[in-house]
């Protein structure tokens, strides 16, 4: 299916929106499953042995993308597009009958992109599923507030309909103090008082409140997980929203395809290398970490690599070429070692909240101080967590993200479902 | 008897110094692997989180079984004959010397066998055995160890599975319930202090919220108790929990104007 900037919203990862029940991983074999149980094993027990905290890098010889050429190759995607294919998949349910609810709780893994493409919905132009514009509901600057505060609050939002909540995640903070104002939105839901509207959310948060309020039956949706060939249609859509030439990406060791995927309608038969296969299982079919392994494995020529910085030249053949390394020569951020819980608390305060600020990370870790000031910084350096320039909100980075999560549920904390 | 040791001594007659030093050899490898295991695994299961740790524990005593099983099945055809006969004398003598010898000690070794198949404890377990709460940090062929929280380590012999009663707080599991008691004076709303305390336990870093969390109350003739029930996200992190929940808890009821009670010193221990 074409949207109408001839975009496949099939191949888009918020194009396919299922119900929470229906989430599966992406297949894997046995064997995968316990070649990737020993290798956690194997990072834990190796904690404290070999040296920590070096930033990855690539273990092969051939040059890396230039940050021009992974924009035309591997851009990160178009959210108003994406904001788009997510407004007309919720009306195609809504119109089969297949959701119909006043409020679509969207609940997806970090890095989905969910929250970056319904903040831009109130900028979209109108459409047919949307007549009148969408009022973004922002959160309010403190959030510690009592009940009685938190119904006022509420009483103050236009949610008459059309409103957006991008992440739910920014209405609350992890403290006795911080817990007023989703309970009291969610119940005005349940309660049918609020008019049409959309809150995204993230699944880590998602996990806390369904605990929290266990009779919350909202009927979440989620985006269905990029399995491999969605993963390569829509890494093929991105590379054509700069390049005007398909994109062909070869592995680097045995030359096999990884794109173009397979397509019947042109005829041709190629040997495909299990690489999407391998990225979608790695990723859990979360498209911003797929996306961030994919920009890390993609390899110039090493005559482009010239040409690299000069977006003037002129480059000849019917196809764009580019090498991707096996995902067993990338060195991904591996997880620190530590004795106490701190480096755990931190990271799961990150995740609940998809991001913070150092002093709610303060307030909701309960870590303060240079404690807390020395484990951001190691985290930083093993290139786990990152600082976000505008807002100054440490969060996880896509690449760490899945370590981070599998370490996570092996010391004992509560995980999304994703 | 006297045939018995008549028999014994025929029986060990054809020993030979080959077959002395073969069987020597056999039992100081079985030693030098038990040993190693016994130091090996435990160091490697430390080094992992969750439930391969407790399963890479709880496999220490049974791999030693199984070593020593196997060791005494090797070592005893080297020595003697296995021969129906041979076998009658040599179990009717060890029969003996445990019987009038070293009965507690045998009590405890078939205990030890029991505690492998039964396990009312395994490494890793939390558990009360006669007023000592610990973590069960080996078992071994006659006793078991504890360490308190207080790191002191204390025996028990497994014969004691006879007799006492065991209260283990986990169960090869990593799921072990803490309880918080708050202690108020009366005169409060006690459905808003369980929500309270309820959001105390639900915001606590330390809480496992995929595992029920409870808040309940009772009536005393001083004032209310309040007991929060909640898990923490290891068994090890119990102690860390149940003061981070009191913590948490004192300050926020604080913030409510709770008052907490404070018993008489002649009530609290009357001596």
């Amino acid at each position: 299916m074409k949207d109408e900037n001839g975009a496949d919203s099939e191949g888009s990862p918020l194009g396919q929106l299922i119900t929470m029940e229906s989430w599966r991983v992406p297949e894997t074999s046995v064997r995968r499953t316990v070649k990737g149980a020993i290798r956690h094993l194997m990072a834990q027990l190796r904690q404290g042995i070999t040296p920590e905290e070096e930033p990855f890098q690539s273990l092969d010889d051939l040059p890396v993308l230039s940050e021009w050429q992974r924009e035309r190759i591997a851009p990160y995607p178009d959210f108003f597009a994406q904001a788009r294919t997510l407004v007309a998949s919720l009306e195609t349910l809504r119109t089969t009958g297949a959701f119909n609810r006043d409020v679509a709780l969207i609940v997806a893994p970090p890095f989905s992109g969910l929250r970056e493409s319904l903040v831009r919905l109130p900028t979209l132009e109108p459409s047919e599923a949307a007549p009148a514009p969408w009022r973004l509901v922002a959160p309010p600057e403190d959030l510690c507030m009592t009940q009685a505060q938190a119904r006022q609050w509420w009483d103050e939002q236009d949610l008459s309909g059309d409103w957006v909540i991008p992440e739910l995640g920014d209405f609350w903070l992890r403290h006795p103090a911080g817990l007023a104002l989703i309970p009291e939105l969610l119940s005005r839901m349940a309660a049918g008082e609020t008019g049409q509207g959309i809150i995204g959310c993230s699944s880590w948060c998602w996990q806390f409140w369904s605990r929290y309020l266990p009779d919350a039956h909202l009927g979440p949706l989620t985006p269905a997980p990029l399995d491999a060939e969605r993963l390569g249609r829509w890494f093929g859509n991105l590379a054509a929203l700069r390049e005007h030439r398909p994109l062909v990406a070869r592995m680097a060791d045995d030359g096999l395809y990884v794109l173009p995927i397979d397509d019947p309608d042109d005829g041709v038969r190629r040997k495909h290398a299990g690489f999407l296969r391998d990225l979608a299982i790695a990723s859990r079919g979360n498209p911003g970490v797929a996306l961030a392994v994919w920009q890390h494995a993609l390899r110039a020529r090493p005559e482009e690599s010239a040409e690299a910085d000069d977006p003037t030249t002129e480059e000849s053949g019917k196809y764009r070429e580019c090498w991707v390394v096996h995902m067993d020569q990338l060195s991904l951020p591996t997880m620190l070692q530590s004795y106490d819980r701190a480096i755990g608390f931190i990271l799961h305060a990150l995740l609940l909240h998809d991001g913070l600020d150092q002093e709610r990370l303060e307030m909701v870790s309960g870590v303060k101080g240079a404690p807390l000031q020395l484990a951001l910084s190691r985290l930083v350096r093993a290139d786990i967590i990152e600082r976000g320039d505008a807002s100054g909100h440490w969060r996880v980075t896509p690449l760490g993200y899945p370590t981070v999560r599998r370490h996570l549920m092996s010391w004992g904390y509560p995980v999304d479902d994703f | 008897m006297e045939e018995t040791f008549g028999g014994l001594k025929g029986l060990f007659s054809t020993v030979t110094s080959q077959a002395m030093v073969e069987a020597a050899v056999v039992v100081a490898a079985a030693a030098l692997l038990i040993f190693l295991i016994q130091k090996l695994v435990p160091g490697v299961a430390g080094r992992l989180g969750g439930k391969p740790r407790l399963y890479l524990l709880a496999s220490v005593p049974l791999l030693r079984l199984v070593i020593i099983i196997v060791t005494i099945v090797v070592v005893v055809p080297i020595l003697i004959e296995p021969s129906f006969e041979n076998m009658v004398a040599i179990f009717g003598t060890l029969g003996l010397a445990l019987g009038f010898a070293f009965k507690d000690y045998a009590n405890s070794l078939i205990a030890g066998i029991v505690t492998l198949y039964e396990m009312p404890y395994r490494p890793g377990d939390w558990i009360e055995v006669n007023g000592k709460y610990g973590e069960v940090r080996s078992i071994g062929t006659r006793a078991a160890e504890i360490v308190t929280p207080d790191d002191t380590v204390v025996l028990i012999p497994h014969s004691t599975l006879w007799n006492a009663l065991i209260a283990n707080g986990n169960d090869g599991t990593d799921n072990l319930m803490c309880v918080a008691e708050f202690h108020l004076t009366a005169g409060h709303d006690v459905r808003s202090v369980m929500t309270l305390l309820r959001d105390v336990a639900f915001t606590s870093p330390y809480t496992k919220t995929m595992k029920p969390i409870s808040v309940v109350v009772a009536q005393h003739p001083w004032g209310m108790t309040y007991r929060v029930k909640a898990y923490p996200l290891e068994p090890r992190d119990q102690f860390r929990f149940i003061s981070d929940l009191t913590a948490r808890g004192m300050e926020i009821l604080a913030q409510h104007g709770a008052c907490p009670a404070s018993v008489p010193v002649s009530v609290a221990s009357p001596v």
